[in-house]
């Protein structure tokens, strides 16, 4: 440790050395030329789209498939003659879930591989670091896999911002007020992760329409987000167990999912439902997390078997579901990602890039940001979705959609109607009641691909 | 006394030929590069606290990130409940981190080596949650929207239009040279010497009349305030949150200082560039090979790690040790 004193105060050659440093540096990254005058990513050969998202770090696993699967049907739709015969080009950059990386990779989007939209970026935090940047540009925001109602429900604050998933409101007000009308005896408790989705959920299974009520830390537990693989949720469980809950609801991403049953069934805790909201309840991550711990699929199929969920869109296992079918072929044959296993995530990120296109489509062959965001905004009920609820893009709300449909897992791990029909329910992110919804969705194109008419 | 003049007037020259320097930069780069640039201004700040803090005087630190956020979050807070502009918020944003120094000035002079790394690295992982835990205030995972905002009228009606990446630049600019000069004048006065004293040799300098646990607490504060500064221009890019400061962040602040040179003011400025501009170096290179999403992604934190490494092993003081060393050859 003892080493000659070498700090130099500024000196000559200090001064030198600055001088060069930066200069270098400036040769180093030598400038493009200026943005274009008016929209650029439009071309007569091509659009760009940017996205961002966590392709690597602990936030990833199952999200870092949506890109691979977006890119698949675009490259489907560019093998079709494009969009007008403009092939459409996806560019992904990776955040690692840090806001602090999201701020320069947009900037890079923006400004280096000059985006015309930005496209399916998913994270809540992450997209609110960029948010208010996108919107005083004007840049098209669309369909951002973040189910956090603050983005959407106030057009005249994000006027290009659009929703790729129902809001966690939504969602829990619908599955909420099933909960109280089926199960008015039992006692309901609820695991949820201390951030805006945690939050944004409790909020809903809490309002006047569903009516659940907690007992904070007895029948309501918590856990700070990304932390149940250390802390492996034991706590809060044997909290849950003690006060003798019954059903157990978690609003929690699907590792949590995963951790919070498998550390029930070691606690030998056997609450009579289990009921997962829908980020959380993905089949693949489930098994996947388990698979790491030593349990087999056989096994972690039967732990997710008669767990209830919601969903927005058909399950990824509804092999008769007609967009299921063609998207799962489009897949098989277009997704070059490392990891194309069938499954939510793949489903979600074809599904945007399906709405997408209906929207590019819709917008016309004189493609500009603002006909973008004004199509889309008047013509929501046009643009194709393999959702089953309806597309709710409107003036008044950029919310994607407003209706779910509950169902339990089967023993092969698809999610099938509750009470072997399918029953949609809609409701609002407000204060609005749940309503049973005649919703019926279009039928697939003959390509596969909506033109948005 | 005249010597410490001249060399506070041509510290003062040196900080004003830097700014020039950036500033004729940010009108001859691009707007991706220009935010960039700003991003490794704002890294060389927190840059210095290091130097300041280990260079100097020999204390390590894992937490820095942490004291980033404390400054970020006193800005945000402000701004936001408030209604500070973003100037008055960045004087509480230094002054909140000033105070965070303190405290943890208190304990860590208490301690030293891997104690004293142990406890910041423990701070750099707890003030993130804390954001979560009290989340009716710091408003959890969602974070706190702030930003450079739009430029001043007076600026855009003296360069004509300046773009969002360019005001972010021009804003940090003036506070980058503040630090600069600041620093160099510390390391260059009684104080720093009696820093400098401190870390080569505890007993020695205590014997010449330097008030050991005094001396340490002021070092942490004085470094606290940097890594503030520098937290709240770094949250004025867009959100205050705790993905914006993850441990991460403190690490990839010491990997600057390590690889530019850790007791060197330049070596800070060498790090920053190099911290913020190899993963779009070695993104350009790629272009060239187009290798695998799961290679590419993870080179630029295999690639750095590695020149940490090399750089400990082959050329401990860093990039700028190595330029100092081959001048004085000659």
């Amino acid at each position: 440790m003892e080493k000659r004193n070498t700090f130099s105060p500024l000196t000559r050659r200090g001064m030198l050395a600055i001088v060069a440093g930066v200069a270098v540096s400036s040769l180093a990254i030598t400038a493009l030329p200026a943005t274009a005058a008016s929209d650029p990513g439009v071309s007569a050969t091509e659009i760009v789209l940017g996205m961002q998202l966590p392709q690597s770090g602990a936030a990833s696993p199952g999200y870092n498939k949506v890109d691979d699967a977006a890119r698949a049907y675009f490259d489907y739709v560019n093998s079709k003659g494009g969009i007008y015969g403009r092939k459409v080009r996806l560019v992904v950059k990776d955040d690692q879930y840090k806001a602090g990386l999201t701020v320069s990779s947009a900037s890079s989007l923006i400004n280096k591989d000059k985006v015309f939209a930005f496209f399916g970026s998913i994270g809540t935090q992450t997209h609110i670091s960029v948010i208010g940047d996108l919107n005083r540009r004007g840049i098209p925001d669309l369909f951002v896999n973040s189910g956090y109602s603050g983005f959407y429900t106030d057009p005249t604050l994000y006027p290009n911002t659009f929703g790729g998933l129902g809001t966690y409101v939504v969602e829990s007000k619908i599955v909420g007020k099933y909960l109280k009308d089926t199960y008015p005896t039992k006692k309901i408790g609820i695991l949820y992760q201390t951030d805006d989705f945690g939050r944004n959920a409790l909020a809903g299974f809490t309002s006047p329409t569903s009516g659940l009520t907690f007992e904070a830390k007895k029948t309501a537990v918590n856990f700070i987000a990304g932390t149940q693989g250390s802390v492996g949720l034991a706590s809060q469980l044997t909290a849950l167990k003690a006060n003798g809950v019954e059903i157990v609801i978690i609003a929690a991403v699907a590792s949590a999912t995963a951790i919070a049953v498998a550390t029930a069934a070691q606690l030998g805790y056997k609450p009579e439902k289990w009921v997962v909201t829908s980020v959380g309840a993905d089949a693949t991550t489930f098994q996947t997390i388990l698979g790491s711990k030593g349990i087999t699929p056989a096994v972690s199929a039967g732990m997710l078997a008669g767990i209830i969920s919601a969903s927005h869109a058909p399950s990824p296992g509804e092999a008769t579901d007609e967009y299921v079918t063609a998207f799962k072929k489009i897949n098989d044959d277009f997704n070059k990602g490392p990891d194309k296993r069938w499954d939510n995530n793949v489903l979600q990120g074809m599904n945007i890039a399906y709405m997408a296109t209906s929207a590019l489509f819709g917008a016309g062959k004189n493609l500009t940001r603002k006909g973008l965001v004004s199509y889309i905004e008047n013509n929501g009920s046009k643009i194709g979705s393999a959702a089953l609820s309806p597309v709710t893009f409107s003036r008044t709300t950029h919310e994607a959609f407003n209706s779910f449909w509950i169902g339990a897992y089967d023993g092969a791990t698809v999610l099938k109607p509750i009470s072997g029909t399918r029953v949609l329910y809609t409701t609002d992110s407000g204060t609005g009641p749940v309503t049973v919804s005649n919703y019926v969705r279009p039928a697939l194109p003959v390509d596969a691909i909506s033109k948005g008419a | 006394m005249s010597k410490e003049s001249s060399y506070g007037r041509k510290n003062l020259l040196i900080s004003i030929v830097f700014a020039a320097l950036i500033f004729f930069l940010s009108i001859k780069l691009d707007p991706y590069n220009q935010g960039q640039l700003a991003v490794a201004l704002m890294m060389f700040i927190g840059i210095l606290s290091i130097v300041l803090l280990t260079g100097a005087s020999g204390q390590i630190s894992l937490g820095q990130g942490a004291l980033m956020a404390v400054g970020g979050f006193a800005a945000a807070l402000s701004i936001l409940n408030l209604g500070f502009s973003i100037w008055f918020a960045i004087i509480a944003a230094v002054l909140a981190a000033l105070v965070a120094g303190l405290l943890l000035g208190i304990a860590a002079a208490r301690l030293s080596g891997p104690y004293l790394a142990g406890t910041t690295l423990v701070i750099a992982l707890a003030i993130p949650s804390l954001a979560t835990r009290f989340d009716s205030v710091f408003a959890g995972d969602v974070g706190l929207n702030i930003d450079f905002g739009n430029p001043p009228g007076w600026l855009t009606s003296l360069m004509g239009e300046v773009g969002y990446e360019q005001w972010q630049l021009l804003a940090t600019l003036p506070f980058a040279a503040l630090a600069l000069f600041f620093t160099a004048n510390i390391l260059s006065s009684r104080t720093g010497r009696s820093w400098r004293a401190l870390r080569d040799h505890e007993i020695a300098a205590s014997l010449a009349g330097v008030k050991i646990s005094e001396t340490k607490i002021f070092v942490f504060v004085i470094s606290s305030g940097f890594a503030g500064l520098a937290g709240v221009l770094y949250g004025l890019r867009g959100i205050v949150g705790p993905s914006v400061y993850p441990i991460s962040l403190s690490l990839m602040l010491l990997t600057g200082a390590v690889l530019g040179g850790i007791r060197s003011i330049i070596g800070a400025l060498i790090g920053a560039i190099l911290v913020v501009f190899l993963p779009d170096l070695i993104e350009w290179l790629m272009g060239f090979l187009s290798p695998s999403e799961q290679v590419a992604n993870y080179l630029p934190a295999m690639i750095s790690s590695l020149l940490l490494i090399l750089t400990v092993v082959l050329n401990p003081g860093g990039i700028a040790a190595g330029l100092h060393h081959k001048k004085r050859r000659h």
